[in-house]
């Protein structure tokens, strides 16, 4: 059985697309053909001409063809004032558009923290919102009651961009065997059940204590150049990126990207800390233990891991 | 016959976009650009700490992030008076010349070249092998490029951590060092590319590509060889002929570029203009007379555009963006800015850095054929040409225990700006720091230039420009309309402060829905 997925973009960059498209072995075309979607539309690849478009959309609206997946890419952009004026297409407002779709589909997938939370500009003037939440509130665009065709709630996939495999793995569960857990912001288990400092190859520093508090050098980034590896929920360290890599693997700070808050207030390039620790610790942790365990930490580092001997 | 108003939304382009053209018959006599969306990224940054730039403008943009993290840094770095070695110059280079021919290579067989297979070319020679090639989700070039074009990003992933929206870049250098692993992996990913494309691209070797000098070589060589006639460009070249392509989409002849690609003190790379102090010269070009290129001379323009403030236009280092967000008509018909330098639009991408680099072959064409869809098609698609032997040459100057970050001064109150070619042109970044946050951004992208309304001497931007006296067969599939603006390789997510147009507009004239 086929199963017919629209792709539609709302406020974003069009970058989880780009990671689907920068997906190896098997490829996206591979991925869709391996798991029988059937791709209607895809803004970026589709060849339809704009009468074609509006014919499609027409007929998925009205529910005169049936609609599975509905995955859409980027924030619900309200602004200005709430008419969505901001991003329209033919002249409407886009949200209109995911209204409407909303409605139809069996599964409503929200790729990307933009379409999850808000993201980027989820406290401009865009007046971006995710599709069933408001960074940490139930609510967003379609409301906190809201389910699609399935039953199912809006299934968040954050990240900037979401790792492809988690987009690629989410679709393939519709029609797989194993149903997908999800998290209370409606995000596969599977996935963001971990943190992205799980993997990290820089982790025998974090152990021990030794940190960085410039760049250029193969320690931690947790306590002075601001990486949320440690409270950020994402298998970036398990899956990799572009099969090769992940961000704190090369000294980049984790800007927790996956977060319902994303992007934070505060600066990314800096740890807000008291004395010396992170007013944000690890997930679950209590200061005070964690206090003790990271002075004799650092007391135990081996010379190898102070002289920054060991690679990463 | 009465003239009428055709609305056109345009995808296969990065964002949407919609087109209004007005028709005289078959004829295109006006049009007006409108990007669709405002994000309000600038404003976004305001107030935010000095370096979060890095982060937050590669979201600008999912195809060309490591460009906007490339402006940010340059402007970071020329804020606070960083020294950045040259090893971190190196792989700067490398991964954003990754960017660009993975986007020169989608942008091409996954955007422009689909338009060959519409149903519009039906009659012409080319329309079933193009069918084979270019047909979405299938063709087998289509094919081949999503698998290339992800193997060649997997350089940006080893220097950077991932692609998209990586932030290894820092004033001063690097977030790290590559190893020695890195850089092997790096340049065996080069050569796997390079094979791709001069098997499939080009169809032939890259020296025998570097011997063709002009139009007569180009047919020379096309004549030598069928692989040549096989070959994506050979196929290209013959196709836009009888689509008439090389008569499709010219402009006002004004050329812009930034330059881009800061030469490290010591390399072999020589740049591509004699004497040039980055390896993409920066210029504007004006009635094929090139001038030295001064940042001073940009000016934004807001008379046709939904912006509140200054008229005549600011500099982007006084730039402002407020949105005149009352819903009310009048002259201003789009919310994108209009760019100008002199006070004249100008074309930016690869045509326009080639021209004024002074590459004989595309100087030739241009002269021959004029700046038309083929030209600046075949401008963009023959690039990675000339750049795949420069990313060989740098990752193996590169020293794996060499410097790659060296502390900058800090940042606190201060400016800069960071100016740098990208895979659509001319990307720019000002910003202005006040006791360490960020108290002005502005960015003007490529396609701000290229896709930009009128300004205040009413000229048209390039693509609407380009568009007049097109005549388009068929106006329920007006597909000569998507060749012209894709040609330029239109990237609307990046036009930051873009917004969607006025509901009515003041021309007279039938709007008819396609």
């Amino acid at each position: 059985m086929s199963l017919s997925l629209f792709w539609l973009q709302g406020g974003g960059c069009g970058g989880d697309s780009m990671g689907l498209l920068s997906l190896d072995a098997p490829n996206l075309f591979e991925h869709l053909g391996l798991n029988d979607i059937n791709l209607l539309w895809h803004p970026s690849l589709s060849n339809a001409g704009p009468h074609q478009y509006e014919q499609l959309v027409e007929e998925l609206a009205t529910g005169r063809q049936p609609l599975d997946i509905l995955c859409v890419e980027g924030a619900v952009i309200r602004g200005p004032s709430g008419t969505g004026m901001y991003d329209t297409h033919c002249r409407q407002p886009k949200k209109n558009l995911i209204a409407k779709l909303a409605k139809q589909a069996k599964y409503v997938v929200a790729v990307g923290t933009c379409a999850s939370f808000g993201g980027i500009g989820g406290d401009g003037e865009a007046e971006a919102t995710g599709l069933q939440f408001h960074k940490r509130d139930k609510g967003g665009f379609l409301g906190a009651d809201f389910t699609s065709g399935s039953g199912l709630p809006v299934v968040n996939l954050p990240g900037c961009p979401c790792h492809p495999e988690i987009i690629i793995g989410t679709l393939a569960s519709l029609i797989g065997p194993w149903p997908l857990p999800l998290n209370d912001y409606n995000s596969p288990l599977q996935w963001y059940g971990m943190l992205v400092h799980q993997g990290c190859i820089r982790n025998e520093y974090h152990e021990y204590r030794v940190e960085e508090a410039d760049f250029g050098k193969r320690g931690c980034l947790f306590f002075h150049l601001g990486c949320q590896g440690p409270l950020t929920h994402g298998p970036c360290n398990k899956l990799r990126w572009n099969g090769r890599n992940s961000k704190t693997a090369v000294g980049v700070p984790c800007m927790g990207c996956t977060d319902p808050e994303f992007p934070k207030q505060h600066p990314f390039f800096a740890t807000r800390n008291i004395a010396g620790i992170p007013i944000d610790l690890p997930e679950g942790l209590d200061r005070a233990h964690y206090l003790a365990y990271k002075g004799m930490a650092a007391a135990a580092a081996p010379e190898r891991l102070l002289t920054r001997k060991t690679r990463v | 016959m009465a003239t009428q108003i055709l609305n056109i939304p345009l995808n296969r382009v990065e964002g949407d976009l919609e087109i209004s053209v007005a028709m005289d018959g078959n004829k295109v006599t006006n049009a007006w650009s409108s990007g669709l969306m405002y994000r309000g990224i600038e404003n976004i940054l305001r107030g935010r700490s000095a370096m979060d730039g890095l982060v937050i403008t590669p979201r600008v943009c999912g195809i060309c992030t490591t460009s906007h993290l490339t402006a940010a840094v340059l402007a970071l770095d020329a804020a606070c008076g960083a020294v950045v070695p040259d090893d971190a110059i190196r792989m700067r280079n490398l991964t954003l010349l990754a960017e660009q021919v993975q986007s020169d290579v989608r942008h091409a067989f996954l955007m422009f070249n689909v338009d060959l297979a519409n149903p519009a070319h039906a009659d012409k020679p080319f329309y079933q092998e193009a069918r084979r090639r270019y047909q979405p989700f299938q063709g087998e070039t289509v094919i081949e490029t999503v698998r290339q074009s992800a193997k060649l990003v997997e350089i940006i992933a080893i220097v950077g951590g991932q692609w998209p929206h990586s932030s290894f870049m820092v004033p001063g250098g690097l977030a790290s060092a590559p190893s020695t692993g890195d850089l092997l992996q790096c340049t065996m990913l080069i050569k796997q590319f390079r094979k791709w494309y001069e098997q499939r691209v080009l169809g032939c070797s890259l020296e025998r590509w570097q011997e063709i000098k002009s139009l007569q070589d180009l047919d020379d060589w096309l004549a030598e060889h069928e692989n040549h006639r096989r070959g994506e460009v050979g196929f290209f070249l013959a196709s836009a002929r009888a689509a008439g392509l090389d008569k499709l989409g010219g402009g006002h002849d004004h050329f812009l570029s930034y330059g881009a690609f800061d030469l490290p003190k010591k390399t072999s790379v020589a740049p591509l203009l004699a004497d040039a102090t980055r390896l993409v010269p920066a210029g504007f070009l004006r009635d094929g007379q090139r001038h030295d290129f001064d940042q001073e001379q940009i000016r934004e323009e807001i008379k046709y555009s939904w912006y509140e403030g200054n008229d005549g236009g600011l500099h982007p280092a006084d730039g402002e963006t407020r949105p005149y967000a009352t819903g009310a008509e009048g002259e201003k018909y789009s919310w994108a800015k209009a760019p100008r330098y002199l006070g004249v639009p100008a074309e930016t991408g690869p045509l326009a850095e080639r021209l004024i680099a002074g590459d004989p072959l595309i100087t030739d064409l241009k002269k021959e054929l004029g700046a038309t869809v083929l030209t600046r098609q075949f401008a963009r698609l023959t690039r990675p040409a000339t750049m795949l032997p420069i990313m060989s040459q740098w990752i193996a100057e590169t020293d794996p225990n060499g410097l790659y970050y060296q502390a900058p001064p800090p940042l606190e109150n201060c400016e800069g700006f960071g100016l740098t070619q990208v895979p659509r042109g001319a990307l720019g970044h000002w910003l202005q720091i006040r006791d360490g946050k960020i108290a002005r951004y502005q960015i003007i992208t490529p396609t701000a230039w290229n896709g930009s309304p009128r300004g205040d001497s009413d000229l048209r931007g390039p693509w609407e420009e380009a568009l007049i006296g097109a005549t388009v067969k068929d106006l329920e599939n007006p597909v000569e309309l998507g060749h012209i603006v894709r040609s330029f390789d239109a990237c609307l997510v990046c036009t930051v402060h873009s917004v969607q147009c006025g509901n009515k507009r003041r021309q007279p004239g039938v709007r008819i829905k396609v």
